[in-house]
């Protein structure tokens, strides 16, 4: 019969196959690889959305798996964390007492400056459906897309502090790239936003993993110190000014001519995000000078 | 001679034909599925426990079809499974297919000139798959501008050792459950029990 093929043929078309389908990865590679000046690929949401419904499987059933071992697990130490819980409800009904008349002065304060809750930025809360299944990339993927109102860049952020940014959106989840990732990257401050001269950008480093991240271009005259906090300053246009990234745990100190080394562990838990938050936050557009010299001009 | 009454009947050797198509689609079924399974779990298990994601199920899967000397087969699974990797990953789509894709030829390639047939053999082509996949992938991120996230050395490390301890038990796993020839070989085994018994009766008789 024609349609049945000899391992003769087979073995001679095989050179053939491989190089089609080789090129057809290759191309595929490299459309996805072409910049598309922050706007979103095409390609990758198309993927994104026939990702997301295997994502959101796989998902389920992982999460029913490990949360029967993880109660099997929990049921042993139920007594012991019921009295530690006891005694952690002590003091968090005195630290709620403080918070409360804290929160009394601020309504107050604000009334006098005139502030209204409009300026506060508004937030989607989502939920971790899926981690890069690649071991080489520490991406995330959250079940909330562009019928949510999320689009590209948008800051991510739990309670501990910045998680990263969105850079894939589908109509029902979107892929976030993590602060600790090489092309992720934040404008931040060590201590407080306009107490503290000690400006910089943080950065993932492949040798870091997930657990830390580096702070690079603090000027040596600056004080810095092992456990001072770091914030962002809002001038990366990705992140409002004010969140938390994490705290300094390494300084190698600098010179006058040499910037500081310092290695920051994020305020988020990376390793076990569940829940996060995504901010609707469009950043402040720059003005662009009208007699810019030697740069092109987007045409609108 | 038997008599053909009519054309409906089927000669034996169209039978015989019609049995190995059925053979082959149930094959390519359990291929499809078997596949399925490897990339939900490559999905998921990194929730569970984060050093599970070093076993690269769907690598495995390709390296067994490679084995079985069916290039179109390999091609295919492997450029697909590295494709849907790729699709849920923060990394290039189409590198891993292409990784996958090449990796599944050169084992093919190997299977045809030399006979990988012993278990043992298995463990060393697996490790090598591991090692060719992980440096394509990463060669094509680095030429692309997309370095990864993670040190190369350490994570090809880790994934050479954890694909090839699970990956070797998978392979027996799929040998029993997927290949033809484990299940002839049952088949005969179960005929040899039948016929010994029957001539051990008619001796008793």
């Amino acid at each position: 019969m024609a349609s049945v093929r000899t391992q003769k043929e087979i073995r001679q078309r095989a050179p053939i196959w491989l190089v089609t389908l080789l090129v057809t990865n290759l191309v595929i590679m490299a459309v996805d690889a072409r910049d598309a000046d922050g706007r979103q690929k095409i390609l990758r949401v198309w993927t994104q959305t026939f990702a997301s419904p295997l994502q959101n499987a796989s998902s389920k059933a992982s999460g029913a798996t490990s949360g029967f071992f993880q109660q099997i697990w929990n049921f042993r130490g139920t007594a012991q964390e019921n009295e530690q819980l006891k005694e952690r409800l002590t003091q968090v009904e005195t630290e709620l007492h403080a918070a409360r008349q804290a929160a009394a002065e601020n309504e107050r304060l604000k009334a006098l400056l005139n502030l209204n809750e409009q300026s506060q930025i508004q937030s989607v809360p989502a939920r971790v459906i899926a981690r890069d299944p690649s071991v080489w990339f520490n991406t995330i993927t959250i079940n909330r897309g562009s019928t949510s109102g999320v689009e590209v860049n948008m800051p991510v952020v739990t309670a501990g502090g910045i998680v990263g940014r969105i850079i894939t959106v589908g109509p029902w989840s979107s892929q976030v790239m993590l602060i600790t990732d090489e092309k992720a990257g934040a404008g931040a401050v060590v201590g407080q936003l306009g107490e503290s001269g000690a400006l910089g950008s943080v950065r993932g480093r492949a040798d870091l993993g997930v657990s830390l991240i580096e702070m690079r271009y603090v000027s040596g005259l600056e004080k810095v110190e092992v456990g001072d906090y770091v914030m962002t300053t809002g001038q990366d246009g990705i992140y409002p000014p004010g969140l938390n990234v994490g705290r300094v745990v390494d300084v190698k100190h600098g010179t006058a001519t040499q910037a500081h080394q310092i290695l920051i562990q994020p305020g988020a838990q990376l390793d076990h995000l569940e829940e996060v938050a995504v901010l609707l936050y469009h950043p402040p557009r720059r003005s662009t000078p009208e007699q810019t010299p030697n740069i092109e001009r987007p045409k609108r | 001679m038997p008599l053909r009454l009519c054309g409906c009947q089927k000669s034996p050797q169209r039978h015989r034909g019609t049995e190995t198509t059925s053979n082959a689609s149930m094959s390519q079924l359990k291929i499809a599925v078997v596949l399925l399974v490897s990339i939900l779990l490559q999905l998921s298990l990194r929730e569970v426990w984060k050093p599970l994601s070093y076993i690269d199920f769907p690598l495995v899967v390709v390296v067994y079809i490679a084995l079985q000397r069916d290039a179109w087969q390999a091609l295919l699974v492997g450029t697909l499974a590295g494709l849907i990797v790729d699709a849920s990953s923060g990394g290039l789509i189409g590198a891993g297919g292409f990784a996958k894709t090449l990796t599944a030829y050169v084992i093919y390639f190997a299977a045809t000139r030399v006979n990988l047939e012993n278990p043992l053999l298995r463990i060393p082509v697996l490790a090598a798959a591991s090692v060719l996949d992980s440096a394509i992938y990463v060669f094509w991120h680095r030429v692309l501008g997309y370095p990864p996230a993670v040190p190369f050395v350490q994570t090809m490390s880790y994934k050479l050792i954890a694909t090839t301890v699970v990956g070797t038990l998978a392979l027996y796993l799929l040998d029993a459950l997927v290949a033809e020839r484990s299940a002839q070989r049952r088949q005969f085994a179960t005929r040899r029990r039948v016929a010994r018994r029957s001539t051990g009766s008619l001796r008793r008789r």
